[in-house]
């Protein structure tokens, strides 16, 4: 396994050029989490539109895979539904289990698809997802 | 130094990681074993194996003999006066915990003051942080100076008729600091307060005279200086442990127990209770056999030999920032440092697929990471068995993680 597929440019793109980091003004929901080992962070807030995530931003501190992560997550489910949103999760999730997994949904984020050979990182690309999860929860 | 026969003494040194020869420079978190360590532990197994302090057969007599004489060895390695000094813990911080609940929950009261320094490793912070919170005292922090160097002066001024502890990391595991414990210790007990040495970085670099420093308290972790995991000592002054009331107690720590009656063991014992890591004990006289046979002095000189090299290499990776001293007669061999534009989990992986093993992480500071203004930090950290080539891997390796995500700011 070689050092580029991990470090893929588009990851390092998007660690040096985050999309959709900030805040958002009167959020719907917000969460936020943080890898204890690492001291990876992250926190999101997000805009619903009916079933629509309308928008979301996050913010964080970490290592180029939990903030290239955020920022590739927040781009594929900016303007989906929530149904959508959880889809493109779980196939992310599968991803990084190693278990087959949908790549059309997934996009972009299948740069992170070579973090499943370094078990010490799969924690950086899980925290988004997890924090994502969260505030999703809180969308009655 | 005849280095490449030393690491012919470490069987790990030898293997191959992801087709690169094993670069190990995380010698902070643990260090590897010499054949020695391994080969006594296998003995203990297939020649003399029985519980210690307890039966009457030969088998026992010779385990008790090789576990009490591992005692001898930390008491003679430290330099302190006696073996009824030497209580026997799995680690360290178990070691710090021992005197938080004995000493501690005893002397320490409302009101009273617990002096720590910045750089303490959360082995010797939470125990105190604990202990002030059921008793309502305060904890002060020493904080550092921009060189790297603890603030004498702020400590000074901290110290008063309240203080009643002073804990001090001799070596700090991020900065690789050596703090001035002995006149630390002068300082402390003209106020009256006792002196707690966090050993577990120093014993394993340098030479360590418990006496000299005159400290109450001196903790030791094995797996650090060549021993196995799971054993490590407390060192306490005899006048201090015969004060304290037990730690955990059963088996073991008991002269005579009647069902409304219980008689302490002598000292040592009464600090260990249940079966004791008598394999580990084991292990770690042979380290500190080893130990003595390269000679403390010949360790320490070696390895700021390496250290001073590491300095001035590490110094040309674009954008590096060392943390801590910048001049090797002021450490340890424990470098930390951040490269600009690249996450220090991002150098460990990428130092990683060159075979070198590296610390990243909060290193178990996180308030020494809060006061430094960030959560990670990158460590290498050497022993006896690394070498200049090593050191120029690393080097090498910092360099081409700064090209991978380019030279930006
Ligand atoms: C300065 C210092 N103190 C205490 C400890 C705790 O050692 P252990 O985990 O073996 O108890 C460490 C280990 O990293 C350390 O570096």
């Amino acid at each position: 396994m070689s050092l580029e597929e991990l470090f893929k440019e588009i990851i390092i793109e998007h660690y040096q050029h985050p999309k959709n980091q900030g805040h958002l003004e009167h959020p719907d929901a917000k969460s936020d989490g943080s890898n204890p080992l690492c001291g990876d962070e992250i926190a999101m807030e997000l805009i619903f539109d009916g079933n629509v995530v309308s928008n979301v931003m996050f913010t964080g501190n970490g290592c180029s895979i939990s903030q290239s992560a955020a920022s590739l997550i927040t781009e594929a489910i900016k303007g989906k539904t929530i149904e959508e949103t959880r889809t493109i999760m779980n196939e992310y999730k599968n991803m990084l289990a190693g278990r087959d997994y949908n790549a059309d949904i997934l996009g972009d984020l299948e740069a992170l698809s070579d973090v499943k050979r370094y078990p010490a990182r799969v924690k950086c690309a899980s925290l988004s997802v997890a924090v994502l999860d969260q505030a999703l929860q809180q969308k009655k | 130094m005849d280095i490449e026969r030393i690491r012919k003494d470490f069987p790990v040194l030898s293997r191959i990681i992801r087709d690169k020869k094993l670069v190990y420079l995380d010698n902070a978190a643990t260090t590897q074993k010499p054949s020695v360590v391994i080969d006594a532990i296998a003995d203990l197994y297939k020649n003399y194996n029985a519980n210690v302090h307890r039966g009457v057969y030969l088998l026992a007599e010779e385990s008790t003999q090789a576990y009490e004489d591992s005692r001898d060895a930390v008491r003679r390695f430290i330099n302190a006066n006696s073996t009824k000094e030497i209580v026997f813990t799995r680690n360290a911080t178990e070691a710090l915990n021992l005197i938080a609940y004995t000493w501690g929950e005893a002397n320490i009261h409302a009101g009273d003051e617990i002096i720590v320094s910045i750089m303490e490793h959360h082995s010797n912070y939470v125990p105190w942080f604990r202990l002030a919170h059921r008793k309502g005292a305060v904890i002060k922090i020493v904080p550092s100076r921009t060189d790297g160097e603890l603030d004498m002066d702020a400590f000074k001024s901290m110290l008063s008729d309240k203080t009643k502890l002073v804990g001090i990391v001799h070596m700090s595991n991020v900065f690789g600091t050596i703090n001035p414990v002995k006149e630390i210790t002068a300082l402390a007990h003209k106020k009256g307060a006792a002196v707690v040495v966090d050993g577990a970085q120093s014993a394993p670099h340098m030479k360590i005279d418990v006496r000299d420093i005159d400290c109450d308290f001196f903790a030791v972790s094995g797996h650090k200086m060549l021993g196995p995991t799971g054993i490590g000592a407390l060192y306490a002054k005899e006048s201090y442990l015969e004060s304290m009331e037990p730690f955990l107690s059963g088996g073991e720590m008991i002269l005579k127990v009647t069902l409304d009656s219980v008689v302490y063991n002598e000292l040592p014992w009464k600090f260990e209770a249940g079966t004791p890591n008598y394999e580990g004990a084991i292990g770690l006289k042979a380290a500190i056999g080893y130990l003595e046979k390269m000679g403390m002095d010949t360790i320490e000189s070696y390895e700021r030999e390496l250290t001073s090299y590491a300095l001035e290499k590490m110094k040309t990776v674009p954008g590096i920032f060392i943390y801590g001293p910048q001049r090797a007669e002021k450490k340890g061999g424990i470098i930390a440092f951040n490269i600009k534009g690249v996450h220090s989990h991002d150098i460990g992986t990428i130092l990683d697929s060159e075979g070198i093993a590296i610390r990243a992480g909060h290193h178990c500071a996180q308030p020494l990471m809060i006061d430094c203004g960030v959560s990670a930090m990158a460590r290498a950290s050497f022993y006896f068995y690394n070498t200049k080539q090593e050191i120029d891997s690393l080097v090498a390796a910092l360099k081409k993680s700064k090209e991978i995500f380019g030279h930006v700011a």
